[in-house]
């Protein structure tokens, strides 16, 4: 902000500033309400021991040693990690590929772009549930009867540990990937013509151009995206819970999953489900704090 | 399973108050005017829960306030859970009667957190006749009883007639050929997988449900006694044991299903309860570990037609013949009075629960039953928690009134019930929905990984298991 | 309208050369590959409807044997899906209008007052923004709880008034309009509410609509918090009843079928309606950023 904006803007006065600041109260108390507080209270229960709503004792950090001491935690900590490592190999480049092959069609554009948006639209549960019946291991499983048609015996998919997280992944990417084309598309749409213009008469090839022009321009695009896309993998909870039960044998129970079973699965224990929030919160501010200062390193070389 | 009997008591209660209305006023007289106490009710009906529940159970204040002027109802929404339960009854605050599951009477009996009603159920005139079933459930060593069954069901197998007949397992008398030992079951399963290319068993190994079936499974194999699944030592600590010889058997035959015989169904680890169920009734499976309360799943849910369908004994195992049979009760404070638990036998009489049948109650079945024929569901006699023969026989009569179904598809089941050659045992007294997710997980890894190293997973779920019975009751 | 020209990577005068005359073709070809990955799904699940419980667990044909509408009617009527409609409308409405309102005056508040001390408010919501809102969800729970506002929209409502997301992008908006328009109407004597009312916000159609979909969606496809508090209670809307069916396995997985095309008529709808704004420039302004 700058000194000539400060000088001439309302609110100079206490009185003014007071005013702005009542203006605001209703959406910072409900901030306050929905965000903060139980952020704030989540750490403090994970250091109780709890019994339905109520604080029993401070009993320090016995449900972190607790929660971390059993094997479906390290389980699902490793699993989100997958689910994130698949997520960024097939989630990751495919929107990019997708604006560029949308972005480069001149008839139909509009109507692939809203082909591909659709599915981001529809509810996420709904979308699960829909894709359960394409990954069923019945002869009756959408996928097996497209098999079917080629020839290829029926498969089974959710009872094999290693594809469950790659399977919903793909669901993810289905809902996902349209929409954050859309987005490079739009930061391409960015760069001036006269960049590639010029690049042509220098005689780059198209490929030379993608790769010189389009992605370096869309590379800080990138990295945002990529860190919503990890906090967004981080989330997932409802998907497996759905879709697998977290199955077979925690193949793809996720660390939310878990919180969420040690809070509404039977055994009400409050304490322990925060402890696993906390532990999320963390990873996800470190790996935002990471990010951030490669970020800040990448900003000084440009 | 909670669901449906929800819904099956909310059918009940329509009906009843259908036909208890205008009994209420005429019918009830006065019976003792001189009971006074004030008794305190859990489980009722919320302001949300549907006007009809709430109007039936007016209904029996109503009726109550005819009969035991003198005795005062206070509504408590109370509903129980272990955890929520043992807090209140130690600070004395447990409402009068109360409804846990089958799985808890025993712990509360030993640790005296519930009332006696022995001397109540005297004076009604029923104490000789409570089915001994029951009395081990709900009694105590010195045949002291602390619970009267509200609803039951017993674990059998329900199969799909059409796929036998497929497969060619008939009787001369056109009666499904059905497996009487789990070993049996692999082999009729494997002939049904060859014969018609559908699964033998569907196993809903998912969620608490696979273990929970696995429980029964593995009491066959003889994990009872000093083998149990889950016991109490000396110091009284809970200790759980899923590596005996036994156990590791059980486990083993489940593995065996799926890689030796294949007889499962392809996704049995995302196979839910509804699942079971359609596969059986769409002919896509045709066993299904199941049991009575839940007939009208695979038939008139699934559409299965009756005649297909049949109701048969829970497999035998090399070490036993047990079937699993739970529900919920009615208990009692441990701080109730004499009088109170007198009122409390005489509130649970006007709901039903007594072996007395009055014109409500029978209009009640019959309206129940006429449902269900035309649903298409089988009309089957229910579980009698009493010995009384009247009463039994009385109930009889209105079941084959309305029966749609040809009992010999039955009468094993319910023929193994009466002659005892199967031994009701209820769901493992604590924490059981743990133990069978510990042991869903156990049974996933098994039947998804053909190498899975049986001992091993059973083992890593008897410690995981055994630090959560620490945490949650050992160390309390 | 614009003549239809190549603007991308490939210029027109690219298109002479053969080899990049086929990987045009290829392009187009992947493209209408894309189109139909994304809609065939959501095809297949409207004919998956008109299959019974039998045909949907045994056929091995993409195609319902019968296409008879009345089991949409049916299941429609058997699930009384109606009502369930008529609460997400309500939880909708009082949604949008808290997303817009709230997050409305705390992005005038921190993109135009800017009062002393409001740039740590600015910061805590970046912050918020990293925070996956479901990892709060029991103590927030609780604290509904514990205001008995359990079996309530309200809470719902409200919480659609405290999205970081929708600050953020209220904030930078308001940023780019220009200030000598609000600086004219302060000097023509309006207080700041005045000035939010009758200037800005007719100045912020675009984003208003934008963060209304996005709010319309969003409170559409939510069922996690909604089921924590709306649980077996009259109120549940057709997301919620989606997810108990779900657990509870209570409905056939036919009926979950034409369930699940019914929960997906209204997101579809309004996507048509609103189409060109959710798939233009608009809406990638505040990632950007």
């Amino acid at each position: 902000m700058s000194r000539a904006e400060r000088a001439v803007r309302p609110g100079g006065r206490t009185v003014e500033h007071l005013k702005s600041w009542l203006i605001m109260l209703p959406g910072l108390v409900l901030m306050a309400f929905f965000v903060w507080e139980p952020l704030f209270e989540s750490v403090r229960m994970s250091l109780y021991k709890t019994r339905n709503v109520e604080l029993v004792r401070f009993i320090g950090l016995d449900n972190f040693v607790s929660v971390t001491g059993k094997d479906d935690f390290l389980q699902a900590l490793v699993n989100t990690f997958s689910y994130t490592f698949w997520s960024l190999l097939i989630g990751f480049g495919l929107p990019v590929l997708l604006s560029l092959l949308i972005g480069e069609t001149t008839r139909g554009k509009s109507f692939f772009r809203t082909a591909v948006y659709l599915p981001n639209m529809l509810p996420g549960l709904a979308v699960i549930i829909l894709w359960s019946a394409f990954f069923s291991g019945e002869k009756s499983g959408v996928l097996n009867i497209l098999l079917s048609r080629l020839g290829i015996p029926a498969q089974t998919y959710l009872t094999r540990a290693d594809w469950v997280i790659p399977i919903l992944i793909i669901i993810a990417t289905w809902k996902g990937a349209g929409s954050t084309a859309l987005i490079y598309m739009a930061g391409m749409a960015g760069i001036s013509p006269e960049l590639y213009e010029a690049a042509t008469i220098d005689g780059a090839t198209v490929r030379q151009r993608i790769f010189h022009i389009t992605l370096p321009a869309i590379r800080k695009l990138a990295g945002t995206l990529l860190i919503l896309q990890i906090i967004s993998v981080f989330q997932i909870m409802y998907e497996p819970m759905v879709l697998t039960k977290g199955g077979p044998d925690n193949a793809s129970l996720s660390l939310m999953q878990l919180m969420w079973q040690y809070a509404f699965g039977g055994s009400m224990n409050y304490g322990k489900a925060s402890a696993v929030a906390v532990i999320v919160t963390l990873i996800l501010l470190a790996m935002t704090a990471v990010y951030s200062w490669l970020n800040r390193r990448e900003s000084d070389w440009d | 399973m909670k669901k449906l009997s929800t819904a099956l008591c909310m059918l009940l209660a329509l009906s009843l108050i259908l036909a208890a209305c205008p009994a209420a006023a005429q019918d009830v007289g006065l019976i003792d005017a001189g009971l006074t106490c004030t008794i305190t009710l859990g489980n009722w009906p919320s302001d949300t829960a549907p006007d009809a529940e709430k109007a039936l159970f007016e209904n029996y204040r109503a009726i109550m306030a005819v009969q035991y002027p003198n005795v005062t109802l206070v509504p408590d929404y109370y509903s129980y859970t272990l955890s929520n339960y043992v807090p209140m009854a130690k600070g004395g605050t447990a409402p009068s009667i109360f409804q846990p599951p089958f799985t808890d009477p025993q712990l509360l009996i030993s640790q005296h957190l519930v009332g006696d009603v022995t001397d109540a159920l005297e004076q009604f005139g029923v104490l000789d006749k409570f089915s001994p079933a029951y009395v081990e459930m709900l009694a105590d060593e010195n045949g002291r009883i602390y619970g009267l069954p509200r609803d039951g069901y017993v674990l059998g197998m329900h199969i799909n007639i059409e796929l036998f007949r497929e497969a060619g397992l008939m009787t001369e008398d056109g009666l499904p050929m059905y497996p009487k030992t789990l070993q049996e079951l692999a082999e009729y399963g494997q002939i049904i997988r060859e014969k018609t290319g559908k699964a033998g068993l569907v196993f809903p190994a998912s969620e608490a449900y696979g273990g929970w079936l696995f429980t029964n499974i593995a009491w066959n194999f003889g994990c009872v006694g000093e083998n149990a699944l889950e016991y109490q030592d000396e110091d009284g600590r809970w200790v759980c044991n899923f590596t005996s010889p036994q156990c590791i058997a059980a486990m083993e035959y489940i593995r065996d299903l799926r890689w030796k015989y294949d007889i499962l169904n392809a996704d049995a680890t995302t196979t839910d309860w509804a699942g079971a169920h359609s596969l059986l009734g769409t002919g896509e499976a045709a066993m299904n570990f199941a049991a009575d309360d839940s007939v009208d799943q695979p038939t008139a849910n699934k559409g299965l037609p009756v005649e297909d369908f049949a109701l048969v004994p829970f497999p035998a195992g090399e070490a036993g013949r047990y079937a699993l049979a739970g529900g919920t009760c009615y208990m009692f404070s441990p701080d109730i009075t004499p009088d109170q638990a007198i009122a409390l036998m005489a509130y649970l009489k006007v709901l039903g629960k007594l072996p007395f049948l009055d014109e409500s109650i029978i209009a009640g079945m019959r309206a129940d039953y006429a449902a269900k024929r035309d649903r298409g569901a089988p009309v089957l006699p229910a579980i009698s928690a009493w010995t009384d023969a009247d009463y039994n026989a009385a109930k009889q009569a209105i079941v084959e009134e309305f029966s749609n179904v040809d009992m010999r598809l039955y009468s094993d089941f319910f023929g193994s019930l009466d002659d005892g050659s199967i031994t009701l045992k209820s769901e493992e007294p604590v924490f059981a929905q743990q133990l069978y997710r510990e042991l869903t997980a156990v049974i996933q890894r098994v039947i998804t990984r053909e190498g899975a190293d049986v001992t091993k997973a059973l083992q890593k779920a008897q410690d995981s298991f055994q630090e959560y019975l620490d945490d949650e009751i050992n160390d309390y | 309208m614009k003549a239809i020209r190549h603007t991308g990577v490939i210029r027109e005068y690219d298109l002479h050369a053969r080899p990049v005359r086929i990987g045009y073709g290829f392009v187009i070809a992947a493209c209408v590959l894309v189109t139909v990955f994304a809609l065939f799904p959501i095809l297949w699940v409207c004919l998956a409807g008109f299959k019974d419980l039998k045909e949907f667990l045994s056929s091995t044909s993409i195609l319902p044997s019968v296409f008879d509408f009345g089991i949409f009617a049916r299941t429609w009527d058997q699930l009384g899906i109606a009502k369930n409609y008529l609460n997400s409308l309500i939880s909708v409405t009082g949604s949008v209008v808290c997303a817009l309102i709230f997050n409305g005056l705390l992005g005038y508040g921190l993109g135009i007052l800017k009062p002393k001390g409001s740039g740590v408010v600015r910061k805590l919501i970046m912050v918020s923004l990293l925070m996956p809102t479901t990892i709060s969800i029991v103590p927030l729970f609780m604290n509904i709880q514990h205001l008995r506002l359990g079996n309530s929209f309200v809470p719902l409502w409200l919480s659609y008034g405290a999205n970081a997301m929708y600050v953020i992008l209220f904030t930078q908006f308001f940023e780019s309009l220009p200030r000598s328009i609000i600086e004219a109407s302060r000097i023509d004597g309006c207080d700041q509410l005045q000035v939010f009312f009758r200037i800005v916000l007719p100045l912020s159609r675009p984003i208003c609509a934008v963060i209304a979909i996005f709010a319309v969606n969003a409170a559409w496809s939510d069922f996690l918090l909604p089921y924590l508090v709306l649980r077996g209670g009259e109120r549940q809307t057709v997301m919620v009843r989606l997810f108990v069916f779900s657990t509870e396995q209570t409905v056939n997985a036919d009926t979950m079928m034409r369930a699940v095309v019914f929960s997906m008529i209204p997101p579809i709808i309004l996507f048509f309606i609103f189409q060109k704004q959710l798939t233009e420039n608009t809406v990638s302004v505040g990632i950007k950023g």
